[in-house]
């Protein structure tokens, strides 16, 4: 019996617990076994299985997701990330663990079920747009709409609508392969958004698109996500992307979730290496904030200067109005003469790019 | 010592050493040559016995079938006879038109034209209105094959092999217990071309569907399709570029099956015409009957390809302009026109080319001859019957002596020394090899040293299981008595192949080195691929008459298109920047040729062998209507006394040898491309 059951008051839009997802003959039957034998930890169940040729491509990750945010899923290439949003879609089957999607149990809901939730509540991005090359921009875009039941009328109306909201106004009747990348990519999100869903994955959703039109569709991302107040799971390569958009960031590596944390935190306190390795050419001073690392000691010193410091500051704002406090210093010639004066908080306001 | 050497050179030496022992000890072991009557199993009885059970089981339900098709097929004749010609002519043309325009449509025009003054348009008709209710079942049925093997991955191996099985059972081996089915007619020819023509289909529905990018398939699923929308909404169409590609395919099939059914006779189709006159050695009619089928499978072949390409918007008009113009031509030719059947202005032209025909026979006819037989005596019944038997002073002016024979196998063995000396050990094994297999004719090999190749072969292709694999079905053929057809055949499409590959390689690296060459050898080619099997007979027959010779000059000249073509595209694709660092290197054009692209080339030209035996299989049994005496000729002899057993055994053993052939070479061609990591 299909019921829509109320989600509980709170519960978080997606939760996961201890999600498997292993590739191969019998991976669940494998799995079992392994985790017996391991007693259950993950490094060594994911070294078993790999020893006995399956893969093990999410391994035992759990974390949750709030209602009306940007979750950010992050990792070298093969580290598991669309696997573990395909499994969450429930595009491919999970191996163990439990996912909930608004309080439901999603490994377990029957395929009307699935469809129902497909049809209303799940939107999704694709890499290379996934986009029907033998229909129109709008039959694409009204694809869902068709699928959900809705009459020719309404659904070229709705998808004029959604496509003015990603500019694409007048292109309607063209095919896909008559549009470049980045109008491509505003008809799939276009598609992925006709349904109004609650839940919206992206798989690299700009990877395939060049850094202007990128940071382009980046703030249209941005004001989409503001307007709808979507939550969405958006999957990136591309650590600048993740600190602009990300509410949260999670860092896989080989199918394990190494960190998890605000974009603060993966900035400025990596666990280890591999995360640092990410976050290593990013100007740390634009994207943290000063409440990240000022303190509150126990009394409070006499402070006569005062550069007028906020905590939502960035690193770089806090530094320059610091360096706003000492006196103009001099800048010596090739020959041992003075060359000139500068200000330091002109040298520090110059390092400081305009505001994105 | 022995374990030292490489797989290859291992697995030589030991067929090498099988062959001298099976050599040596033939005189006086007879049952090393020919496998003994007593070991024989009665396989083509039981065959037989068990497919005359299946027969009678079935057959009313295929008589049944049979009678609901025969009114499809009514109709279908009576809209393309009956219907005034001009209507008929109009309404291909506007379709011509449809599909491609003004050149498409002044085409067609003029082929039917042709069809029409051939006096051949009601045999046409016939023939058009056969393969019109042939395709749509052959479609159908290969669509939904395809699907089911798209959907079920545990079905689609299963779905595969029998594909491959109905593609490679030689066209005629269908129609003996289909006779016996569905008693004589015309729905014989029509189901043969249904199943003959469904695989391609089914084919190009798996490719295309298992090419549909997975992303388009899980936007499908999560825009909320179910599995049934997926595939029909989003999969299909997305594939229907591929799938076109296999209507042509299987279009073009069923128009050439449907013209081969017609040996079975008793239908007034234009095949039934050119075999008709071909037997009265009336060659002028024939070749306007012949070139009927030609226009016809050129006419099919481009409008069904056209049906791949998108189209530009024709105008409708000209459509209708040219039904109105037709309906109008229509309703004079009731009165004034003569009516198809009468027309014959090709006929003084058919004396002519017959008259021609005699008298270029009577002024050349010693020339022809002279051709013939020395290609008979000088290498087509030396490499049939070995060096031994061929060389009789009847024909040769000497006989085969021990001294002669020590000479040739010094000569052979110094020469192997010679490759050995330089390091090719593995060639001159060959070469030895090579020198046996001639001495002894390939009709006479020991089956023990074929078998014990066969196996060799397929174990430095691939592996144990291949080897395994030939070993038993050559064992089969053996044991069912038809190891002599069997290995006739061998020898036909053997020496077919081998000519194919020498000149069929140069002309293809003539075509890679000269475009101007490829420019006259491409349509050529396309033609050659086009013309339905059965007219290649025309022609050869004109000249040569029936006989071994004839039958081996019709397989060449079909068989010979694939490996012009793999070989020049794969010497004419190596990628630009290897030949660049070549050329950096300091290369000259024929170091290119030689280090970059042919060992680059190697996988894909090994692929244009491999269709070329095929391509020389699928003919040895069409070739078996101008006088061939291995399994082809058992087939066509099963099918002429309504033998079902023998039939359905032959051509098993053909499909099971051409098996045997293609695993073999594509098994070389993959170990090729995989040491090239392509
Ligand atoms: N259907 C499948 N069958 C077997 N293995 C798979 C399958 N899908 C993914 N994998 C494997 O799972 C691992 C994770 O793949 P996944 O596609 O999730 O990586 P990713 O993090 O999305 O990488 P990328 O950034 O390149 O997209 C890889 O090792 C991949 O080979
Ligand atoms: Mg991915």
């Amino acid at each position: 019996m299909i019921q829509d059951r109320p989600a509980p008051a709170g519960a978080p839009a997606i939760s996961c617990r201890g999600v498997w997802q292993v590739f191969g003959v019998n991976a669940r039957a494998s799995l079992d076994l392994a985790l017996g034998e391991t007693g259950g930890d993950t490094a060594a169940t994911a070294r078993l299985l790999r020893q006995r040729g399956l893969i093990p491509a999410v391994q035992d990750i759990t974390f949750d997701v709030a209602e009306g945010e940007v979750f950010v899923i992050m990792g070298l290439s093969g580290s598991g990330k669309s696997t573990l949003i395909r499994t969450i879609a429930r595009l491919i089957d999970g191996t163990a663990g439990e996912i909930r999607i608004a309080g439901e149990d999603i490994l377990t809901a029957d395929a009307r079920r699935l469809l129902a939730l497909r049809r209303d509540k799940l939107g999704m991005v694709f890499q290379h747009f996934g986009l029907f090359p033998h229909m129109t921009v709008a039959e694409n875009v009204a694809f869902p709409l068709k699928m959900q039941g809705m009459g020719p009328e309404q659904r070229r109306a709705r998808a004029l609508e959604v496509l003015e909201l990603v500019s694409l106004k007048g292109r309607e009747d063209s095919f896909p392969r008559q549009l470049s990348g980045g109008q491509q990519q505003r008809v799939g999100i276009a598609r992925s958004l006709a349904v109004n869903p609650d839940l919206w994955f992206l798989d690299e959703p700009f990877s395939a698109l060049d850094p202007l039109i990128r940071r382009q569709l980046q703030d249209e991302f941005l004001s989409i996500q503001a307007d709808l107040g979507k939550t969405s799971v958006f999957i990136t390569h591309d650590i600048s992307e993740a600190l602009k958009i990300a509410d949260r960031i999670a860092i896989m590596r080989d199918g394990v979730l190494v960190q998890i944390g605000t974009p603060d935190d993966i900035v400025l306190n990596p666990v280890n290496d591999y995360v640092r390795e990410f976050t290593r050419d990013v100007p740390k001073g634009r994207h943290a904030h000063v409440e990240t690392i000022m303190t509150l000691p126990a009394s409070l010193p006499r402070m006569p200067d005062d550069p007028g410091l906020r905590a939502n500051m960035t690193i770089d704002s806090a530094l320059a109005a610091c360096m706003s406090l000492y006196q103009p210093v001099p800048v010596w010639g090739a020959n041992g003469e003075i060359a000139g004066v500068v200000k330091p908080s002109d040298l520090a306001s110059a390092l400081t790019p305009d505001e994105l | 010592m022995f374990r030292s050497l490489s797989p290859a050179i291992r697995a030589a030496l030991l067929t090498l050493i099988v062959g001298m022992v099976c050599m040596l000890l033939a005189p006086y072991l007879g049952w090393l040559q020919k496998w003994p009557a007593s070991m024989t199993l009665p396989a083509t009885e039981w065959i037989g016995a068990a497919v005359t059970w299946l027969v009678e089981l079935i057959k009313p339900l295929a008589r049944w079938g049979a009678w609901l098709l025969s009114y499809p097929m009514g109709w279908a004749a009576f809209i393309l006879i009956e219907t005034p010609y001009p209507l008929v002519i109009a309404a291909i043309t506007a379709l011509g038109w449809h599909l491609g325009g003004p050149g498409m449509a002044l085409g067609v025009l003029a082929g039917l034209c042709f069809v029409l003054f051939s006096g051949y348009w009601v045999q046409g008709m016939t023939t058009l209105s056969l393969v019109m209710v042939s395709v749509p079942l052959a479609l159908f049925a290969g669509l939904v094959t395809g699907i089911v093997a798209y959907r079920m991955p545990a079905l689609r191996r299963p779905i595969q092999v029998m594909l491959d099985v109905m593609q490679t059972v030689p066209t005629f081996a269908y129609l003996t217990p289909l006779l016996l089915l569905l008693g004589f007619g015309p729905v014989v020819g029509l189901i043969a071309s249904a199943i003959y023509s469904a695989p391609p289909m089914a084919r190009n529905v798996l490719l295309g569907l298992q090419r549909v990018d997975p992303e388009i398939r899980d936007a499908a699923l999560m825009n909320g399709a179910n599995s049934w929308q997926q595939l029909i909404l989003v999969e299909l169409p997305a594939a229907s570029r591929q799938m076109l590609v296999g209507m042509n395919q299987s279009i073009m099939a069923a128009l050439s099956m449907v013209i081969i059914a017609a040996v079975i006779g008793g239908f007034d189709d234009i095949g039934w015409a050119v075999l008709l006159t071909m037997r009265k050695a009336d060659f002028g009619n024939s070749l306007i009957a012949g070139m009927v089928i030609v226009v016809f499978a050129i006419m099919i072949d481009r409008l069904s390809s056209r049906l791949a390409e998108p189209r530009g918007g024709h105008s409708r008009k000209v459509i209708w302009g040219l039904l109105g113009a037709g309906a109008v031509m229509a309703v004079l030719a009731a009165r004034w026109l003569p009516a198809a059947s009468e027309i014959d202005i090709f006929a003084p032209l058919a004396e002519r080319t017959n008259s021609a025909l005699g008298q270029f026979t009577a002024n050349h006819g010693a020339t022809l001859n002279a051709i013939r037989n020395n290609a008979m005596i000088y290498l087509l019944l030396p490499l049939r019957i070995g060096l031994d038997h061929a060389i009789v002073p009847v024909m040769w002016g000497f006989g085969w002596t021990s001294a002669m024979a020590l000479g040739y196998f010094g000569a052979a063995a110094a020469l192997a020394g010679w490759l050995a000396w330089r390091g090719q050990i593995l060639a001159a094994l060959m070469l030895l090899t090579a020198a046996g297999v001639v001495k002894l004719g390939i009709a006479h090999l020991p089956w023990p040293f074929v078998l014990f190749a066969a196996g060799a072969l397929g174990w430095v292709a691939s592996g144990w299981r291949l080897a395994l694999t030939a070993v038993t079905l050559l064992g089969l053929i053996l044991i069912m008595g038809l190891w002599e057809p069997a290995m006739l055949s061998v020898y036909l499409s053997g020496t077919a192949v081998l000519i194919c590959t020498v000149l069929g390689g140069a002309i293809g690296l003539l075509s890679a080195v000269s475009p101007a060459v490829w420019r006259v050898v491409r349509p050529v080619c396309d033609l050659l691929q086009t013309v339905p099997l059965f007219v290649f007979l025309i022609p050869v027959l004109m000249f040569f008459q029936i006989g071994e010779f004839s039958a081996l000059l019709a397989i060449c000249a079909y068989a010979i298109v694939p490996m012009i073509r793999y070989t020049h595209q794969g010497l004419s694709s190596t990628p630009e920047e290897l030949v660049e660092a070549a050329l950096a290197s300091g290369a000259n054009s024929w170091a290119i040729m030689t280090e970059v692209r042919a060992p680059y080339a190697a996988p894909t030209i090994l692929l244009g062998l491999n269709q070329t035996i095929l391509y020389a299989f699928s003919m040895l049994v069409i070739a078996a209507l101008i006088g061939t005496t291995d399994l082809g000729q058992q087939v066509y002899l099963a099918l002429g006394q309504g033998d079902v057993g023998l039939g359905v055994a032959a051509g098993a053993a053909m499909a099971m040898l051409a098996w045997v052939a293609d695993r073999l070479v594509q098994a070389f061609a993959e170990e090729k491309r995989a040491a090239l990591g392509l």
